[in-house]
C-alpha cells in the first residue's frame, strides 16, 4: 500500500456490540490487502459476551486467511465475490465478500467477513442469501464512500497542504457498522424465533374442522394464493402474536424446509424489525395499531411481498417478479447515484434520504389488491377440509398439492426451455403454454411462474420482461412531454 | 404502511437542480445492472452457456512441493469437458492458500516427528471473470518421502452456476467427505505399509551395519577406533534412531482411528460392498485383534513377503526424487473406490440445478404420501439415498457427524473393510457400537407408524363397514378361489374384528355389479391371493347388488359391496401370519408344498358353490395349471403368460428376499425363475456409485414420453385408449411387428396405474394365447398377431375375452373399447399440444396424474362420504352423496368418475394391505358396450 496507509499495529480496532439474545455470530471483520504486508485486518465487530469464544488474534488470523490467495483475484469490474469457508480445524465457518476498491489513493482488494461456529452451519445456510445480499449492498455503498473520501482527501491536502491521519479511511467503518449490527440482530432473532423445519399441521389453520373456523374463507384463500404468487414471501402483521403466528405457520406449510428456516415467527412482547429477504415473517403492530414497513427494505427483498393483516383480514401484494426486480434495480441505482452525488457527510449519512435520478419515480403504492384469481388454491381449500383433521390425511393431501405445484413448475421451465432453445430465441407462445399445461387461469399461471422463478431465477424477466420494459420506457417518454 | 423517511427521498428531486447532472455519472463498476436477467443475451440459461467449459466437472489438484499447484486429473476424464478453461491457473487459485495450516513435522520439544491428522476444509470460491465457481474440498495425504510427510490435495467441483454450488453445499460436502475419507483410509493403509517396509529396510540395514561393525571390531587390533569404525558407529546410531522414529510414526498412523473415534464427528470410510471382498478370514482377523492395544499389534505379521534393501546413509536430494503419484499414495482398492465415488458425484450433480432442486423437493414430498406412490410413481427414485434427506434429523451435529449418522441409518454397517495386510480393524468397532445405539429407536419408530396407520385404518374400516349392510347386491367372483371363502365366512360369522390391517385387506374382497346391459366384475387377487388360505378368507359371503346410478347411461350400476360379516377376520389373521412367514422368508417358502395342496380343490369349489359364472369359460385347465405353476414359483410351462408370475415384483420391492431383477423381468422374463431373480437381486447390491437403475429409468421415461407424444398425435382415439388404462380395463395392443407393438406399449405404459411400484402390469410382448389370469396380472399387453395355426389360437382366445378388454390393433390402426366422454384425459393427452419433447410431455403427464391421485385420495378418505350419516339414511342416499361429491367437489363428469373410482379402489386396497406388500392388480371386467374407432 502507499505511504498513506496507517502504520501496522498489533491492536486492531474493535467494536463490541451488546445483543439482547444469543448471537450465533462470533465476529465480523473488515480486512484489506496491503501490498507490502499482505492481508491486514482493519476492524473487528464482535458481540459482547462474557465468554470469549474466539480471541482477537484468532479472528485476525482467520480474516487474513480470507484474503490470502486474492493476489490472484480475477474478477469482473465491480464484482463482489462471495467466498465461503468451512474450516473444520478451527471449527468455524466464514463468509467473505471480496471486492476491489479505491481507498486512500490505492486500488486494493478488501474483504468483509462474518465468522460463525461450525456448529451453526445448518442454521446459517438457509440464511446465506439474506446475509450476502445485505452485505453486498452495503459494500456497494461503502465502495462509493471510499472513492469519494479519496477525492475529498486529496482536495484537503491541496487546500490545506497537510495530511491528517485521522481522516483517512475511517468513515467506512461506521457505515459498515450500520449494516453489520442489523445482520447480527437478524441472526440473533432467527436463532430464537425462526420457524421450525417441520411444521405440525395441527398448529395451523388447516387443522380447523371446517374452513372459516379460524379465519374467513376468502381471506385464507387470498392469503395463500397471494403468498404463492409472490414466491412464498409474505409479511403477516397483527395485534395478536398468537393469531399472527398461526397464519405464519400456515403459510410456511407451503414452503420448503430450508425456506421455513428462513422465516420468522412473531415475538409476543415487542415486534421485531422488518427484515428484507426473509420468506415469511410475523410482525406485531404497535400500540397505535399500525406497523410501518420500511419502503427501501421492502424493495430490496429478492422477491415481491404479500402483506397480510390478520386484524382486518386484508391481503395486498406487490407486482410480479419482473416488475419488482426492475423497480428494485432502479431504486438501487438511484440510491447509489445519490451517494455518488452527495456533497457532504451529512448527505451521505442520511441513509434513508436518497435522491432519485432524473428518470425514476418509484410508485410508492407498491402493495395492491390481488388482481388474479386462481383455481389451484381454491380447489385445494375446498377439498382439504373434507378430510378428517387430526390424522395424517391432510398432511398427505397437502404434500400432493405441493408436489403438483412443483411438477407443474418444472414442466413449465422445461416447456420454455424447449421452446426457446434454452433462451436463444424469445418466447412467443404463452397462450399455448397456458393451454397445454392447464394454466389458463391467470392466478394459476402466476403461482406456477412464481415457483418456477425460485428454481430458475430470471424466468419472469425472460418471459414478461421485454414487453414490460417497453411499456415503462413509453410511459417515461410520455412523461417527459 | 410505508415509512415516512423513505417517502421523503422522493420529494427532493426538484432541489437537486442542474448542477448535479453536470457531475460525472456513477461509474458502472459502482452501480448495479438494471436488467440482471434481461440484458443482451441474458436469459435464465445464459450463465451456464457463457462459461468456457461445456459442463460441470471435478478437478483434483495438488500442491506439489516441487512445482507448486498443479492439476492432476479431471472427472470426467475428457479434454472436451474443461475445454479451453485454464486448469493450471484455476489450480493455482484454489491451492494457493493452505486452509489446513497446522503444524506437521518436528514440533519443538518433541523427540520424534509428529503426525498431525488434519481435518478437511471446504471452501466455495469463484472466478467471476472466467465464470467458474467451485466447491473445493481440501485434504492432506501422508507420504514418507514428502516434506513434513504431508502432501496437500484438493478435489474441486467446478460449475458455471454460482448458486448451484451454494444451494447444493451440504450435499456436495457430504459426498466429497465420503470420497475424501475413502482416499485417506487408503492412504493411511499405504503409508503404514510403506513404513513397515521402511522399518524392514532399516532393520536389515542395522543388521548389516552391526555385522560390519563387529567384523571391524574383531579385525581391529590397534586398540583404538579408526575413522571408518566411528563412521560406521554413527551410521548405526542414526539407523537406530530412524527405526525408533519410524516405529513411532507407525504407531501414530495406526492409533489414528482410536483418537479420531473419540471425536463425535469422525466419519470412517465404509465401503458399501465389503462383504464379498473382505471374506470371513478378515473378519476373524478383525475380531482377533485387540482394539484396546493398538500399539501392541505386531508390526510385520501381515506384511507380504518383502525383500529388505540396504538404505544408503545419504538420501537423494529433494529435487532428484520423484514424488509419488496419487495412485501410489493410496491403496489401489480405495483409490478405485474414490474414483467411483467422484464419478458418482459428477453424475449426481451434473445438469441444471433446477432439476436437482425439484428432485430433492419431490423426493421429500413423495415420502409423505406413501399411500399413493404406488399408483404412478417410480419408487426406485425414492429408494435412492438422498443427501438432503439423509441430513435431516442430524441437526446439531457437524456435517461429518451428520454424514456418519445418516449413512449408518441408511445402510447396514458392513463391519469389514478389506484391508489386506493392514490391521486397522479398530476402525470398524465403533460402527457396530453406533448401530447398537440406534437399534432401540427402530421399534419405537415402527410403533408410531403402526399406530398412525392403525388410527387411519380404524377410520377407513368404519367406512368399509358402513357400506356392507345391504342385502341386495350380488357378489360375483372373478377368480377361481372364491368359493372356499364363502364357506369360511359363514362358519365364522361371529368372530370378532381384528384391528389388524391385514384383516381389512380381505374385507374389500371381490365385488361385482350387474345391470341389464352391463356387468362389472371386480375381484381382488393380491399377490398372496394365490395362496389358497388367503382366498378362503378374502371373499365375502354375501352377494351384493346395487342399482346402477349412472343416469346418463341409463343402466344400473352395482357398486362394490363389502362383506357385512366379520367372518373371515380370524381366518385372515392366521393366513396373514402364514403370509408374513412366507414373505419374510426366502423364495423357498413360496415353494412350500403346504400351499399347493388346496389349489385344485379351490378351483372346483369356485364353480360349484357359487352358481354364478365368475369367469369366462376356459377351454381346458391350462389357466389353472398356469396358475399353479406360477404359484409355486417355477416358470410357467407355456409362454402365454410370458413367464411373468403374479408375484413378479419390481427390483425395489421392499420385502426381504423378494426383490427381482428389473432388467431380467422386462426382456428375459420367459426364463426367469423366482430363485434366479432373487439371485440377481443380490448382484444388484454390489456397490454402484451411480444409479444405473435411475439412469435407465430416466432413459425409459424419455423414450416413453416420446412414444406417448407420438401416439396422441397420430391416433385420434388416444383418449378412449388411455381411459381404458386409467379405469383398469386391460388394453391389448395387437400387431405383427414386435417393434411397433412394443413402442405402443411403451407409450401407453405411462398411463397404467400401479405400474412403477410393486407389480408389473405391463407386458410388452406376448406370443401365446391369453388367459383370464393374464388380465389380472397385466393391464397393458402387447400381443403378437401371426398367421400360423398358433396365431389363430391367439386371436381366438382374444376374441373370447374381447368384451372385457380393449383391443388396439396396431396393424389396422383400430381400437375397440368403451366410449369416453370425460375431460380428464383431454388434459392429459391433447393432440394439439405444443409440447415439443418427450421428456417434457412425460413431466406434464406426471403432474396431471399426481392431480388425479390427489382426487382419488380425497375421494377414498373423505370424511363422512362413505358412511351413512345416521341409521335411517339409505344406502342409495349414500351413493348419491358420493356421486355428488365426485361431480361437485371434484368437478368430474361422465367416465372421469370411473377413473377416480378405480384409483380410489386401488388406494383402498393398498391402504389395508400389509405395509410394504403393495397392491396387486384387480381382475376387473366391464361389460359395457365397446365401440370401434378407426383412423
Amino acid at each position: 500500500m502507499s505511504a498513506l496507509c496507517p502504520p501496522p499495529s498489533p491492536a486492531v480496532a474493535k467494536t463490541e456490540i451488546s445483543m439482547n439474545g444469543e448471537s450465533p455470530l462470533l465476529a465480523a471483520t473488515f480486512a484489506y490487502w496491503d501490498n507490502i504486508l499482505g492481508p491486514r485486518v482493519r476492524h473487528i465487530w464482535a458481540p459482547k459476551t462474557d465468554q470469549v469464544l474466539l480471541s482477537d488474534g484468532e479472528i485476525t488470523f482467520l480474516a487474513n486467511h480470507t484474503l490470502n490467495g486474492e493476489i490472484l483475484r480475477n474478477a469482473e469490474s465491480g464484482a463482489i465475490d462471495v467466498k465461503f469457508f468451512v474450516l473444520a480445524e478451527k471449527r468455524v465457518i466464514i463468509v467473505s465478500l471480496i471486492f476491489d476498491g479505491n481507498w486512500n489513493g490505492d486500488r486494493s482488494t478488501y474483504g468483509l467477513s462474518i465468522i460463525l461456529p461450525q456448529s451453526e452451519l445448518a442454521f446459517y445456510l438457509p440464511l446465506h442469501r439474506v446475509c450476502v445480499d445485505r452485505l453486498t449492498h452495503i459494500i456497494r455503498k461503502g465502495r462509493i464512500w471510499m472513492h469519494k473520501e479519496r477525492q475529498e482527501h486529496f482536495q484537503k491536502i491541496v487546500l490545506e497542504g497537510t495530511e491528517r491521519m485521522e481522516d483517512q479511511g475511517q468513515s467506512i467503518i461506521p457505515m459498515l457498522t450500520g449494516e453489520v449490527i442489523p445482520v447480527m440482530e437478524l441472526l440473533s432473532s432467527m436463532k430464537s424465533h425462526s420457524v421450525p423445519e417441520e411444521i405440525d399441521i395441527s398448529d395451523t389453520v388447516l387443522n380447523d374442522d371446517d374452513i372459516g373456523d379460524s379465519c374467513h374463507e376468502g381471506f385464507l384463500l387470498n392469503a395463500i394464493s397471494s403468498h404463492l404468487q409472490t414466491c412464498g414471501c409474505s409479511v403477516v402483521v397483527g395485534s395478536s402474536a398468537e393469531k399472527v403466528n398461526k397464519i405464519v405457520r400456515t403459510l410456511c406449510l407451503f414452503l420448503t424446509p430450508s425456506e421455513r428456516k428462513c422465516s420468522r415467527l412473531c415475538r409476543s412482547e415487542s415486534s421485531f424489525k422488518y427484515e428484507s429477504g426473509l420468506f415469511v415473517q410475523g410482525l406485531l403492530k404497535d400500540a397505535t395499531g399500525s406497523f410501518v414497513l420500511p419502503f427501501r427494505q421492502v424493495m430490496y427483498a429478492p422477491y415481491p411481498t404479500t402483506h397480510i393483516d390478520v386484524d382486518v383480514n386484508t391481503v395486498k401484494q406487490m407486482p410480479p417478479c419482473h416488475e419488482h426486480i426492475y423497480n428494485q434495480r432502479r431504486y438501487m441505482r438511484s440510491e447509489l447515484t445519490a451517494f455518488w452525488r452527495a456533497n457532504s457527510d451529512e448527505e451521505m449519512s442520511q441513509d434513508p434520504i436518497i435522491h432519485t435520478d432524473e428518470s425514476f419515480t418509484p410508485d410508492l403504492n407498491v402493495f395492491q389488491d390481488i388482481l388474479h384469481r386462481d383455481t389451484l388454491v381454491k380447489a385445494f381449500l375446498d377439498q382439504i377440509f373434507h378430510l378428517k383433521p387430526g390424522l395424517s390425511l391432510r398432511s398427505t393431501f397437502l404434500a400432493q398439492f405441493l408436489l403438483v405445484l412443483h411438477r407443474k413448475a418444472l414442466t413449465l421451465i422445461k416447456y420454455i426451455e424447449d421452446d426457446t432453445q434454452k433462451g436463444k430465441k424469445p418466447f412467443k407462445s404463452l397462450r399455448s403454454l397456458k393451454i397445454d399445461l392447464d394454466l389458463t387461469a391467470e392466478g394459476d399461471l402466476n403461482i406456477i411462474m412464481a415457483l418456477a422463478e425460485k428454481i430458475k431465477p430470471g424466468l419472469h424477466s425472460f418471459i414478461f420482461g421485454r414487453p414490460f420494459y417497453i411499456s415503462v420506457q413509453e410511459r417515461d417518454m410520455l412523461m417527459t412531454f | 404502511m410505508i415509512s415516512a423517511p423513505d417517502v421523503v427521498a422522493f420529494t427532493r428531486e426538484e432541489e437537486l437542480g442542474d448542477e448535479l447532472y453536470r457531475e460525472p455519472p456513477l461509474p458502472e463498476e459502482y452501480s448495479v445492472p438494471l436488467f440482471p436477467f434481461a440484458g443482451h443475451g441474458a436469459n435464465p440459461w445464459a450463465k451456464v452457456a457463457s462459461s468456457k467449459f461445456s459442463r460441470d466437472f471435478i478437478l483434483i489438484s495438488e500442491f506439489s512441493e516441487q512445482v507448486g499447484p498443479q492439476p492432476l486429473l479431471t472427472i470426467p476424464d475428457d479434454a472436451k469437458v474443461p475445454g479451453s478453461f485454464d486448469l493450471n491457473y484455476f489450480s493455482l487459485r484454489i491451492m494457493s492458500v493452505d486452509y489446513q495450516a497446522s503444524f506437521v513435522g518436528h514440533p519443538p520439544g518433541c523427540a520424534y516427528p509428529k503426525l498431525n491428522f488434519v481435518e478437511d476444509s471446504k471452501v466455495v470460491l469463484g472466478d467471476s471473470k472466467e465464470g467458474a465457481f467451485a466447491y473445493v474440498h481440501h485434504l492432506t495425504l501422508y507420504d514418507l518421502e514428502a516434506r513434513g510427510f504431508v502432501r496437500p490435495f484438493c478435489m474441486a467441483y467446478i460449475s458455471a452456476d454460482e448458486h448451484k454450488i451454494m444451494q447444493q453445499f451440504q450435499e456436495l460436502s457430504a459426498e466429497f467427505s465420503k470420497a475424501s475419507e475413502c482416499l485417506k483410509t487408503g492412504n493411511r493403509k499405504a503409508f503404514a505399509s510403506e513404513l513397515e517396509k521402511k522399518l524392514k529396510d532399516l532393520d536389515y540395514t542395522r543388521t548389516v551395519l552391526h555385522n560390519e561393525t563387529e567384523i571391524q571390531k574383531k579385525a581391529n587390533d590397534k586398540g583404538y577406533y579408526t575413522t571408518q569404525a566411528i563412521e560406521k558407529a554413527n551410521e548405526l546410531a542414526s539407523v537406530e534412531k530412524s527405526i525408533i522414529e519410524h516405529q513411532d510414526l507407525l504407531k501414530q498412523i495406526r492409533s489414528y482411528p482410536y483418537r479420531k473415534l473419540k471425536e463425535s464427528d469422525f466419519h470412517p470410510y465404509e465401503p458399501e460392498c465389503t462383504l464379498d471382498q473382505a471374506g470371513a478370514g478378515s473378519e476373524q482377523d478383525l475380531a482377533a485383534s485387540d482394539p484396546a492395544e493398538p500399539g501392541e499389534m505386531h508390526l510385520y505379521s501381515r506384511l507380504p513377503s518383502y525383500t529388505p534393501k540396504l538404505i544408503k546413509a545419504k538420501p537423494a536430494k529433494c529435487f532428484d526424487k520423484k514424488l509419488k503419484t496419487l495412485e501410489e499414495l493410496c491403496d489401489i482398492y480405495f483409490f478405485t473406490q474414490t474414483l467411483d465415488q467422484l464419478h458418482h458425484i459428477e453424475r449426481t450433480f451434473r445438469g441444471d440445478v433446477c432439476y436437482l432442486l425439484t428432485n430433492q423437493i419431490s423426493r421429500a414430498l413423495l415420502k409423505q404420501q406413501n399411500i399413493t406412490n404406488f399408483l404412478f410413481e417410480d419408487v426406485s427414485f425414492l429408494d435412492e439415498k438422498a443427501p438432503e434427506n439423509r441430513d435431516r434429523g442430524c441437526q446439531g451435529l457437524s456435517q461429518d457427524a451428520a454424514d456418519r449418522k445418516c449413512s449408518e441409518e441408511s445402510s447396514t454397517p458392513k463391519v469389514v473393510i478389506s484391508l489386506g495386510s493392514y490391521k486397522s480393524s479398530v476402525e470398524c468397532v465403533p460402527i457396530k457400537m453406533e448401530q447398537d445405539m440406534d437399534d432401540p429407536q427402530e421399534p419405537a419408530m415402527t410403533e408410531s407408524i403402526t399406530f398412525e396407520h392403525q388410527e387411519n385404518l380404524d377410520y377407513l374400516d368404519a367406512d368399509l363397514k358402513g357400506s356392507i349392510s345391504s342385502g341386495e347386491s350380488i357378489e360375483v367372483l372373478g377368480t377361481e378361489k372364491s368359493a372356499s371363502g364363502l364357506m369360511k365366512s359363514e362358519s365364522q360369522a361371529s368372530l370378532p374384528i381384528s384391528p389388524s390391517p391385514q384383516v381389512g385387506r380381505s374385507k374389500v374382497g371381490s365385488r361385482r355389479t350387474v345391470s341389464e346391459d352391463s356387468i362389472e366384475v371386480l375381484s381382488t387377487c393380491p399377490s398372496e391371493s394365490l395362496i389358497p388360505e388367503d382366498f378362503k378368507a378374502s371373499y365375502p359371503s354375501a352377494i351384493n347388488e346395487e342399482p346402477y346410478v349412472d343416469d346418463e347411461e341409463g343402466g344400473l350400476r352395482f357398486n362394490p359391496r363389502l362383506n357385512p360379516d366379520n367372518t373371515d377376520e380370524q381366518e385372515d389373521v392366521s393366513n396373514q401370519e402364514n403370509l408374513a412367514q412366507i414373505d419374510s422368508a426366502c423364495c423357498i417358502g413360496k415353494e412350500s408344498p403346504n400351499f399347493l395342496e388346496p389349489l385344485p380343490e379351490l378351483g372346483q369349489k369356485q364353480c360349484d358353490e357359487d352358481g354364478v359364472v365368475r369367469i369366462p369359460p376356459q377351454p381346458y385347465r391350462q389357466a389353472e395349471q398356469g396358475l399353479h405353476s406360477s404359484f409355486v414359483g417355477s416358470p410357467p410351462c407355456d409362454s402365454a403368460s410370458g413367464g411373468l408370475l403374479p408375484h413378479e415384483l419390481d427390483s425395489r420391492y421392499p420385502t426381504a428376499g423378494r426383490e427381482v431383477s428389473r432388467t431380467s423381468l422386462d426382456e428375459c422374463s420367459d426364463s426367469t425363475s423366482y430363485i434366479s431373480s432373487a439371485a440377481s437381486t443380490c448382484s444388484d447390491r454390489t456397490p454402484s456409485p451411480a444409479h444405473p437403475v435411475c439412469l435407465a429409468n430416466e432413459r425409459h421415461k424419455k423414450k416413453a414420453g416420446q412414444n406417448a407424444l407420438r401416439f396422441i398425435r397420430q391416433y385420434p382415439f388416444a383418449h378412449p385408449a388411455i381411459y381404458s388404462l386409467l379405469s383398469g380395463r386391460t388394453l391389448v395392443v395387437l400387431g405383427e411387428d414386435e417393434a411397433i407393438v412394443k413402442k405402443l406399449v411403451t407409450a401407453l405404459s405411462i398411463f397404467v396405474p400401479n405400474c412403477g411400484a410393486y407389480a408389473k402390469p405391463v407386458k410388452h410382448w406376448v406370443t401365446s394365447p391369453l388367459h383370464v389370469v393374464d388380465f389380472q396380472k397385466w393391464k397393458l399387453i402387447g400381443l403378437q398377431r401371426t398367421v400360423s395355426p398358433a396365431g389363430v389360437n391367439v386371436l381366438h382366445a382374444l376374441s373370447r375375452y374381447s368384451r372385457y378388454v380393449s383391443i388396439l390393433d396396431a396393424d389396422s390402426k383400430t381400437l375397440r373399447c368403451p366410449m369416453y366422454k370425460g375431460t380428464l384425459v383431454a388434459r392429459l393427452a391433447d393432440h394439439r399440444t405444443q409440447i415439443k419433447r418427450g421428456s417434457t410431455y412425460y413431466m406434464h403427464v406426471q403432474s396431471v396424474l399426481t392431480q388425479l391421485c390427489s382426487k382419488a385420495f380425497l375421494y377414498t378418505f373423505c370424511h363422512h362420504l362413505h358412511l351413512p350419516i345416521n341409521e335411517r339414511e339409505s344406502e342409495e342416499s349414500v351413493v348419491n352423496r358420493r356421486m355428488n361429491f365426485l361431480k361437485l367437489h371434484l368437478g368430474l363428469a361422465n367416465e372421469d368418475i370411473k377413473i377416480v373410482q378405480y384409483l380410489a379402489e386401488l388406494l383402498k386396497l393398498q391402504y389395508i394391505q400389509e405395509p410394504g406388500q403393495g397392491v396387486n392388480p384387480l381382475l376387473r371386467f366391464d361389460y359395457v358396450p365397446s365401440f370401434l374407432y378407426k383412423i
